[in-house]
């Protein structure tokens, strides 16, 4: 019995340096240990050997056992496997992808800018898009005979609201609802009957900013959106302030970025008018606030090097998958 | 506007280089959008824009006073027709009939005008502007109009029938001939100026034709006026005429200008023009006052409002140089008094703009304001808005952002479009709804793709929809998730074989979008929508109310967008979704004891509904059920005509015991017979 042992165990030893694959490796296994293997036969035996050499062979013959086991073992580790033979893999073959869907990219433009304002404490709010005149005008201290409130640059509904011309509607609903200290964004769709071309669109996206409380100063302002404007651009950013005029803030300012040579109009901030307090009930006696307000398209244009505003809204599938 | 820099030498010496000028000028608010050198004449141009609060910018002699206050330099005043002694025009008369059209009306009759050449300064300058030399007269008026802001109108004073001008509202359907041609019914809100018989012109807008003065005018009346800015913009947006006048005329004329103007003219005509005699100026009405004359400004204003401390003196100094006229008051208070062309300056806090804007915003520090303790940054609802987002793109799906303005086509004027918000003034023909449902939107993007080649196009959008509900006075809005699926579902590879997608793969995207929003007792029933085919289209209730409703979008409708294959369209409401969505889900425990799977193939009628079985079986299994799944359906082959085979896979399990295969062998053909009985189900395939 034990030369059987003997004998099988170096046929196996002499089959296991000829094994190149799985397959093989696995017919090896089953030679051996199978039903029908030549060890398992020898393990049917056992039964007959005398009572006391019983127990060295089956040590015997499990130790053997063991050895073909972790062998075979060792083998499936080291032989190249693509779901079959190790000749079969092609490792230049192209993997098979999860469906790959998409943001769209003015969606994760606001995503990225409210997250940035958001860390600074901003909380991201919501208005209505269909608002009324005193929202969308009157309370931002636009006065009555302002151009902007003419059929050619406001779209009206047949029931006297219009669409919000601008996010800032925003900030006096929250002001309406809510006491100092604030600190909100608002990104949202926006409307103006713009002729639509390649840097126009009757409809776009906005994102205002507002703070109120008793101390904030015009040098927070730009304290704040210059850290806006590195995160979101780069820590190496140049930007200018530049004095302008919106009717809802006094002191108003423009903020430029270095583009290139030259400097391109980025967005328009300012120290909140007493007026729209006034509108709103706070005392002005006592807050001070700063307003700011940014289109997202030009900011995903400019970041995205994309040179058509109308790509946003086509949705040509080769653009979304682009982002 | 174009500003000519050898003209502003006129008022304010200007060190070279000029761009440095013209870079100030931009950080303090007036800006140089360009500047450029010229050849012919030599001349360095600023292209200037202006905001709409500074009309004073509108001239050289604004812009120059602008580099005095910034440079801080003396300004130099134009010179002007001092002569005070003249003869009024005989038997000339002007009459205010629409005084708030026109508080301000004068003018002067210059007679006895010889032809002379306009002297090369004025045509050089008017030249670097933008302006070609016409005759002297107008060539005068735009001279005096870019350098002092004032527009001023020369009327031939031999055409002016009657002798006598009157400031109207015009008659409605009047006619008139507008300098450039065009013809013209004017309305009642139009301001004219006419002579006894007819207009002469749009008032501050543009001239007429039959008053314009030629090569042959030797005498002209010479109008400078304050016309009321909104009347004058209303009128020219009315009939789409606007001029350099209008222009100057709708952001407010400085009424001190009207006369500066005239006599500036006249000094100039005087000189160049040498007319045999200029009448006293006929004036009619009143300058405009400004409503606010003074202000006080306290000092703490400015460091409270900027966050920088400006010495007394610095204020003193820079607002004397914007030709304001300061007074101390009391301790840190300043007695402001406003100029005639400074109507934007009412406030204290206007006044510390201007200190800001000299001052330099660049020379404010930056800081960060204190930190407040204040509440969350995105709320729950957003962040519900945000995890679709990231499941559905991360399903395979694109994101679309379409226009919420869309024409009536495909939708039904009753079901769908009877409360829908609709634009009186819509901007294209057809684009005049708010949306009450993307499916139209989405149609466009699909046609838009397989065009483009694309056969797999799965779409989302989440934005508003709206209405105005019976008995509302404000229209609602509400954010939904739209879902549109077309084409292949997953394309061929290596591996895989391709598929088309079907109403079953939108189903799925929905109920990830409800599981994941952690909702919980869903149940689907039948719903009807105008787009939708009857026969495939349910909606998706959680707790009874309905979240979602999805089906094939009706092949009528497909072929008005050219869409050969089916488009599964799907809403999810995100307000519903977000009532019912359960943010933090409580763990539960699985079964110890291992599981038991028995399969089920049964033969039934096409009338016997899947679901139906599912929740069947559920009812059958005496607690011992944990799953049931429907893992094969299929018609023909064996099965009869009119029958489907369906085969569910169920987990019987307890969550108490071990479960002895006999036990489940007999409660699963329990189940199994009661099912055949019921649906008169057979076994064999």
């Amino acid at each position: 019995m034990k030369d059987q042992i003997f004998r099988i165990e170096k046929e196996a030893r002499e089959d296991l340096s000829r094994i190149d694959s799985i397959d093989a490796a696995e017919a090896f296994r089953i030679a051996y240990l199978g039903k029908k293997g030549k060890l398992t036969e020898l393990f049917k035996q056992l039964g007959t050997v005398p009572p006391e050499e019983k127990k060295a062979v089956g040590a015997e013959l499990n130790r053997v056992k063991q050895w073909i086991e972790s062998s075979v073992e060792d083998l499936r580790k080291k032989v190249p496997c693509a779901g079959a033979s190790g000749a079969m893999f092609d490792e230049t073959l192209p993997g098979i992808r999860p469906p790959q869907g998409s943001i769209h990219l003015l969606q994760q433009t606001i995503r990225e800018i409210s997250g940035i304002f958001n860390r600074m404490g901003f909380e991201t709010v919501e208005g209505p898009e269909i608002e009324t005149e005193f929202h969308n005008f009157t309370a931002l201290n636009i006065p009555l005979d302002h151009p902007s409130r003419d059929a050619f640059d406001t779209f009206y509904t047949t029931h006297g609201q219009l669409l919000r011309s601008q996010t800032s509607t925003v900030q006096i609903r929250v002001m309406k609802e809510r006491k100092p200290p604030l600190k909100i964004i608002a990104p949202g769709r926006v409307y103006r009957p713009d002729t639509v071309d390649a840097s126009h669109s009757f409809m776009f996206h906005q994102i205002e900013g507002l703070m109120v409380d008793d101390r904030v100063t015009f040098s927070d302002l730009k304290g704040v959106l210059h850290l806006f404007l590195r995160e979101l651009f780069g820590s190496e950013t140049k930007i200018r302030f530049r004095p302008h005029f919106f009717p809802f803030t006094e002191p108003s300012v423009e903020v430029d970025i270095q583009w290139g040579k030259g400097w391109l109009e980025i967005l328009g901030a300012g120290s909140v008018d007493p007026n729209v307090f006034d509108e709103v009930k706070y005392d002005t006696d006592v807050v001070r606030g700063f307003a700011f307000g940014l289109g997202v398209e030009r900011i995903a244009m400019l970041r995205h090097g994309i040179n058509d505003i109308r790509h946003f809204y086509e949705n040509d599938l080769r653009f979304l998958r682009q982002f | 506007m174009k500003i000519s820099t050898n003209w502003l030498r006129d008022f304010v010496e200007l060190a070279p280089p000029v761009s440095r000028i013209a870079e100030r000028l931009t950080l303090a608010g007036l800006e140089v959008k360009k500047c450029e050198t010229l050849k012919t004449p030599v001349d360095t141009v600023f292209e200037i824009e202006i905001t709409s609060n500074r009309p004073d910018w509108l001239s050289h002699w604004g812009v120059a006073r602008e580099i005095a206050a910034v440079e801080n330099l003396s300004l130099k005043n134009p010179v002007v027709d001092q002569e005070k002694n003249r003869m009024p025009a005989k038997g000339w008369d002007v009459k205010i009939k629409d005084a708030e059209g026109c508080p301000y009306y004068t003018g002067v009759l210059i007679e006895g005008i010889t032809v002379q050449k306009t002297p090369d300064f004025i045509v050089d300058r008017l030249l670097s502007c933008g302006i070609r030399s016409i005759n002297l007269m107008v060539d005068i008026t735009n001279y005096v109009l870019l350098e002092v802001g004032q527009p001023l109108h020369a009327f031939d004073a031999d055409l002016i029938r009657g002798q006598e001008i009157q400031l109207r509202r015009a008659k409605p359907g009047e006619k008139f001939l507008t300098i450039s041609g065009a013809e013209l019914s004017l309305e009642a809100n139009d301001l004219v100026v006419a002579d006894a018989e007819r207009a002469m012109a749009l008032a501050g807008v543009m001239g007429g034709k039959d008053s314009e003065i030629s090569e042959r005018t030797r005498n002209v009346f010479l109008e400078s006026a304050f016309f009321h800015p909104g009347r004058v913009r209303k009128t020219s947006r009315q009939h789409q005429i606007s001029s350099d006048s209008s222009y100057r005329f709708e952001r407010r004329v400085d009424p001190e200008a009207v006369d500066t103007g005239t006599r500036r003219a006249l000094w100039l005509i005087q000189k160049y023009g040498q007319p045999r005699s200029i009448s006293a100026v006929i004036k009619a009405g009143e300058k405009p006052q400004l409503e606010v004359k003074t202000v006080h400004l306290k000092s703490s204003d400015v460091k409270q409002t900027l966050g920088v401390e400006v010495r007394s003196s610095q204020i003193v100094s820079i607002l004397t140089r914007l030709g304001l006229d300061v007074k101390p008051h009391s301790e840190g208070v300043f007695k402001v008094g406003i100029p005639s062309f400074r109507s934007d300056l009412t406030r204290a806090v206007d006044l510390v703009e201007e200190i800001a804007r000299i001052y330099g915003y660049e020379n404010i520090p930056e800081t960060l304001p204190a930190r407040e303790p204040l509440t969350v940054c995105e709320s729950p609802r957003l962040i519900l808005e945000r995890q679709t987002r990231d499941l559905l793109s991360g399903a395979g799906l694109c994101e679309t952002v379409t226009f919420s303005l869309i024409s009536e086509e495909a939708l039904d004027p009753e079901k769908d479009l009877k409360r829908a918000v609709q634009i009186i003034n819509p901007l294209h023909h057809g684009l005049h709804w708010m949306r009450p449902t993307f499916v139209t939107s989405l149609l466009g993007v699909i046609q838009r793709n397989v065009n483009a080649g694309a056969d797999s196009i799965p779409l989302f959008e989440i934005a508003n929809i709206y209405a105005l509900p019976d008995g509302h006075k404000h229209p609602v809005e509400e954010r939904i998730c739209a879902i549109a699926l077309y084409g292949k579902k997953s394309k061929q590879t290596w591996l895989d074989a391709a598929r088309p997608v079907t109403f079953y793969d939108l189903k799925g995207a929905i109920e990830a979008v409800l599981h994941s929003a952690g909702c919980s007792e869903i149940c689907s029933a039948r719903v009807s929508k105008s787009y939708l085919t009857q026969a495939s289209s349910e909606e998706l209730r959680v707790w009874q109310t309905p979240v979602a409703f999805l089906g094939e979008v009706s092949p009528e409708i497909c072929k008005q967008w050219d869409l050969k294959e089916p488009v599964y369209y799907a809403e999810i409401s995100m307000e519903k979704l977000f009532a019912h969505a359960k943010r933090v889900r409580n763990f539960k425990e699985w079964p110890r004891y291992p599981a038991i799977e028995r399969d089920l193939s049964l033969v039934v009628k096409d009338s016997v509904k899947g679901g139906d079985l599912i929740s069947e079986i559920r009812g059958m299994g005496q607690g011992l059920i944990r799953g049931v799944e429907l893992f094969d359906l299929f018609r023909g082959k064996r099965v009869p005509e009119g029958f489907k085979n369906l085969a569910f896979r169920i987990l019987y399990q307890s969550a108490e015991r071990t479960l002895v295969s006999d036990e489940v062998q007999k409660l699963h053909d329990q189940i199994a017979q009661t099912l055949a009985q019921k649906h008169q189900a057979s076994f064999q395939i």
